[in-house]
């Protein structure tokens, strides 16, 4: 028997091969018993014996047909599959010699799709690494951070020393638990001054993280003992950058003001938690808080195996309102929660990046869009070989794989390239704003960003592919064969689909475009609020001087005298003051206050209490210590009093100015010079302070936020409870100031380490965000509308093209080239007209997910709309021009020809 | 006692058939009694297993069929060796030798 190659079979449509199977096999056998039958007669034996042993000899018939059909069918399967693979190939090359054929197509649609994959991958692999990736450590979903809630439900309490202690005695849902503060130290090994994030860290602390050291140990019990020398726990980073990793770092010294520490172990790297701490110290080996009420320490811990975070929570809460019910007023925290710890670190940023996803989809599907309409001009064009494959044979199924295969190559074309530019847009974005993103060290492109993009491609692929197909299959054959003798072309129905495709993307570009509009409009907004102090000139140095637990108020002042004088003899600088905060941070610190009947009262911190709930005589405001002069530096107006000089000094009465927004909210009525006030635990010193003065109110921390009420008092009166020391200096001439003022204030004391900022360096950290999501959207928005441009443009250049032989007659009968112009142009305008009325509307939807994130604009705000429609309506315009004039400069007669 | 080939070794009848068609086109039947009258009857040969033994051998390329008449008029398929037959006969023969040559001299030297 010949086999044939089964597509001829199928082309002659010869039966099936099973049938012809048993037909042939049944003739053999019967051709081999007759043979033996008529062998054994010749021998003598009559016919029917010799028929009964020929049947005998010739065995089971039925288990050979099986048999035989068994391998037929392996056989055809085996050909079924070459016979595929082979015309994935043969489409292949097809698919590689049109793209050869024409190379700018192949080139701007891979390049639009990479556009697309490539902004879409560089967002998910931002998203991939702050909100899908675990935490770096074992089994980090078990982790917890613990929140109070206070009377007022405001979660997000801290606890307190014996909150912490009654948590870790009495709960059945933690296997660890441990409390942690941080804070800015200023350290020295040997020559070198640095200034480092340090956090003090309770028993326990590393068995939350469940991490083990880099190198050498964590603390020991007796290193975790009340009054211990301090041991330190160093970061990975600081070992490279102070000690080049040097083993014999261990058991070496770091000196911290009066504090010699010595160096027990190397954190191992990326897990460092809090996030940006440089070194690890015992918390035991200060003394503990006995109150209820000091709310100074953050709690995580560790679910027990089996539990859930749901759990674990539900038992905190229980836990607090007992403890609540059993202490009553003595403490202030009434129930508590536990929150992921992952959860609690990407909770900000979650809202941002998924919106950001949203609008890269957005542009992703732009970018499909105009891919789409490229297509479907390729599919009108080449409507004359679709018609001729179909009239051949060719099932419609293969005339769709063979383009799906041509828009898989594109759209492999379009990840790979897509792949590069997210690589690139990753590395722009980290550079953008790497503080705002948390965990952004722990960012780069893994499996699950390659599995992301070649998702998304094979999706665009499949889409583009199916669109084609039925763009190529519904096509009229006769129709295209006759028509396109005449026209370069198919007819109406390829124009109102690509005119449908062009509408939708202008309609999504104007929803981009509306979103950065929106942004970048309350971004002005933002900058140009009144902050309440001066925004530009300003200079503040954060001066590492050892806590003031170790430095005397009389020391301190003395420094900054020094510094004072010299920071006056640099040339432009006009104020100097200073601050134990940094501007536009919320103050040292914040509490609850009460105002006193007179400044003679003499406080005890049993008085307290009574007096914080007297809410008539209590409020709660932010504190800071400052110089005089810190409010000319700043640009920060007297209202009426007195401001802080230099006779307020230790020995004086003490003194306060108050903002004006905390003088209308305690002092509605009064005046509030004169008032004697007091903080309650925040710097243990109980002097009454003497209101003497009202400045103007001052934004802190975020631009969109009212201004806090502030309570201001003299650096040379208050001890401090902080160790921030900040020198603010007006100046003319930012970068020279801070060049000589890095080298002179060394000068003073060389062992002080130093940073500088501006104060914009200051106020722009606080809008990064908004930066951020302006940026990236208005990046968006910029290539969507490119890309909606060339996508105008190629409709019309079409329409044109298509309509070459009417506007050549139109010309030879005498119309002008203004004429044209206009015909052509007003086919663009009307594409136009409806696309931005349909975005328009969707973006009246669509722009609501950005309410969160505008200041001061509505996200309707008509200005935006107007002036977003205008843009992409003008550029439209302008890209259904140039094909317009190109069509009136055409020789009438060269077109009638060539036609 | 004669012995029926589906107790030999796996792969016997292939190559006694591959063997068999070295010699020029056969149909089954001549194929049988070919091997028949070579062993002078010791080896009796299933005629199905011989069939199959045929099909599996033409899926493998190793022979194909075409159908002819025959000696008494009739029409017969008939199969003859490829090249890859021909390749794959003498590799089975030298491997038949070497394991007929090892198993004799094991039994021998008793």
């Amino acid at each position: 028997m010949m086999r044939m190659p089964p597509g001829v079979r199928r082309i002659f449509r010869l039966p099936d091969s099973r049938e012809r199977l048993t037909r042939e096999l049944d003739e053999e056998v019967r051709f081999h018993v007759e043979m033996r039958v008529a062998r054994l007669i010749a021998q003598g034996v009559p016919y029917e014996d010799a028929r009964a042993e020929a049947l005998r000899r010739f065995g089971d018939v039925d288990d050979l047909r099986d048999y035989c059909k068994h391998i037929e069918d392996a056989h055809m399967q085996r050909a079924r599959t070459r016979e595929r693979f082979g015309t994935v190939l043969q489409d292949s090359r097809f698919a590689l010699r049109q793209f050869r054929k024409s190379p700018g197509f192949a080139l701007v649609a891979s390049l639009t799709l990479a556009l697309g994959i490539g902004g879409t991958t560089a967002i998910f692999s931002v998203v991939n690494g702050v909100l899908l990736r675990p935490l770096p450590f074992d089994h980090s979903e078990q982790i917890v951070e613990l929140f109070g809630i206070d009377s007022k439900s405001h979660p997000m309490l801290n606890f307190a020393d014996r909150t912490v202690d009654f948590v870790a005695d009495q709960n059945r849902s933690l296997s660890a638990i441990a409390e942690y503060n941080f804070g800015g130290m200023s350290v020295s090994s040997g020559s070198d001054a640095f200034r480092v994030t340090g956090s003090a860290v309770s028993k326990g602390f590393f068995d939350v993280l469940k991490i083990r050291p880099a190198a050498g140990r964590f603390f020991m019990p007796e290193e975790q003992q009340l009054g211990a020398p301090m041991s330190v726990v160093i970061s990975h980073g600081v070992w490279t950058r102070q000690f080049g990793k040097s083993p014999s770092v261990i058991g070496s010294k770091l000196v911290s003001g009066r504090t010699i520490a010595t160096i027990v172990g190397v954190m191992p790297e990326g897990r460092e938690y809090p996030a940006g701490t440089d070194l690890w110290y015992p918390r035991e080996i200060f003394e503990k808080n006995t109150g209820y009420t000091a709310h100074n320490w953050k709690v995580i811990a560790r679910v027990k195996e089996g539990l859930t975070v749901t759990q674990a929570s539900s038992d905190v809460s229980a836990l607090l309102r007992r403890l609540h019910a059993d202490v009553g007023e003595a403490t202030w925290t009434f129930d508590g929660m536990a929150v992921s710890l992952r959860d609690q670190m990407v909770g900000d940023i979650k809202p941002l990046l998924l919106r950001i996803l949203a609008a890269s989809m957005l542009l992703l599907l732009i970018a499909c869009t105009n891919v789409a309409n490229l297509l479907v001009a390729r599919m009108a064009v080449r409507e004359n070989e679709i018609a001729v494959r179909l009239s051949i044979g060719a099932g419609r199924a293969r005339l769709a794989q063979q383009l799906l295969i041509e828009t898989s190559f594109l759209s492999a074309a379009g990840c790979i390239f897509g792949l590069l530019l997210a690589t690139l847009g990753m590395r722009v974005l980290l550079a953008l704003r790497p503080a705002l993103i948390p965990r952004v060290d722990e960012l780069r492109l893994d499996w699950r960003v390659g599995v992301f993009a070649m998702t998304v491609a094979a999706a665009t692929a499949i889409g583009l592919g199916l669109l084609a197909a039925w763009r190529a299959a519904r096509g009229d054959l006769r129709a295209a064969l006759s028509q396109s003798q005449r026209t370069q072309g198919g007819g109406g129905a390829s124009y109102r689909i690509r005119g449908t495709l062009v509408v939708a993307q202008l309609a999504m570009t104007v929803v981009l475009l509306i979103g950065a509009g929106l942004l970048g409009r309350s971004f002005l907004q933002l900058m140009t609020l009144d902050t309440g102090f001066r925004t530009h000139g300003v200079v503040v140095a954060a001066l590492g001087l050892e806590s003031p637990r170790d430095e005397r108020v009389a020391q301190r002042t003395q420094y900054f005298d020094e510094i004072a004088r010299r920071a006056h003899a640099i040339p432009g600088v006009t104020d100097v003051g200073f601050s134990n905060a940094e501007p536009f941070n919320a103050g040292s610190s914040n509490g609850t206050f009460v105002v006193l009947s007179g400044t003679n009262v003499k406080l005890t911190p049993q008085d307290l209490m009574p007096l914080f709930n007297d809410k008539a005589h209590a409020g709660y405001a932010n504190y800071q210590m400052v110089s005089g002069s810190y409010f000319k530096a700043m640009g920060i107006p007297l209202l009426s009093g007195r401001l802080i000089d230099d006779n307020d000094r230790e020995g004086a009465p003490e003194v306060a100015l108050i903002n004006a927004a905390l003088a209308r909210k305690q002092f509605p009525n009064e005046n509030p010079i004169g008032k004697a006030i007091e903080f309650g635990n925040i710097d243990g010193d109980l002097t009454p302070l003497t209101v003497v003065g009202v400045v103007g109110d001052t934004r802190e921390q975020e631009l969109a936020a009212d201004p806090p009420a502030t309570i201001y008092v003299s650096f040379r009166q208050r001890p401090g409870n902080d160790n921030g020391s900040y020198v603010v200096m007006s100046t003319s001439a930012e970068a020279s100031a801070i060049a000589t003022a890095r080298q002179t204030f060394r000068q003073v004391r060389a062992d002080v380490p130093m940073r500088f900022q501006t104060i914009e360096d200051i106020v722009g950290r606080s809008v990064a965000s908004q930066r951020f999501m302006l940026f990236v959207v208005g990046v968006f928005g910029a290539v969507a509308l490119l890309v909606a441009a060339l996508g105008v443009y190629s409709v019309i250049s079409y329409l044109v093209a298509q309509r070459g032989r009417e506007i050549s007659i139109r010309v030879a009968l005498g119309a002008r080239a203004v004429d044209i112009v206009r015909l052509v142009v007003r086919q663009g305008v009307q594409l136009v007209v409806i696309g931005v009325i349909v975005g328009g509307f969707a973006a009246l939807f669509a722009t609501r997910l950005l309410t969160g994130l505008l200041y001061g604009t509505k996200p309707t705000d008509p200005v935006t709309f107007a002036g977003m429609v205008l843009t992409l309506a003008l550029v439209a315009v302008i890209a259904s021009y140039l094909p317009a004039r190109r069509a009136s400069k055409a020789e009438p007669m060269d077109v009638l020809r060539g036609g | 006692m004669p012995r029926e080939a589906s107790d030999l070794l796996h792969g016997t009848l292939d190559v006694l058939v591959l063997k068999t068609l070295s010699w020029g086109a056969m149909h089954g039947y001549a194929i049988v009694e070919w091997i028949e009258q070579r062993c002078s009857g010791d080896l009796v040969i299933v005629d199905a297993a011989l069939y199959k033994a045929l099909h599996r051998l033409e899926d493998a390329g190793a022979i194909e069929s075409e159908w002819g008449v025959s000696e008494n008029n009739r029409k017969a398929k008939y199969y003859s060796l490829t090249a890859r037959g021909r390749a794959q006969l003498r590799a089975e023969t030298a491997t038949w030798r070497r394991y007929a040559n090892a198993v004799g001299r094991i039994l021998e030297t008793s």
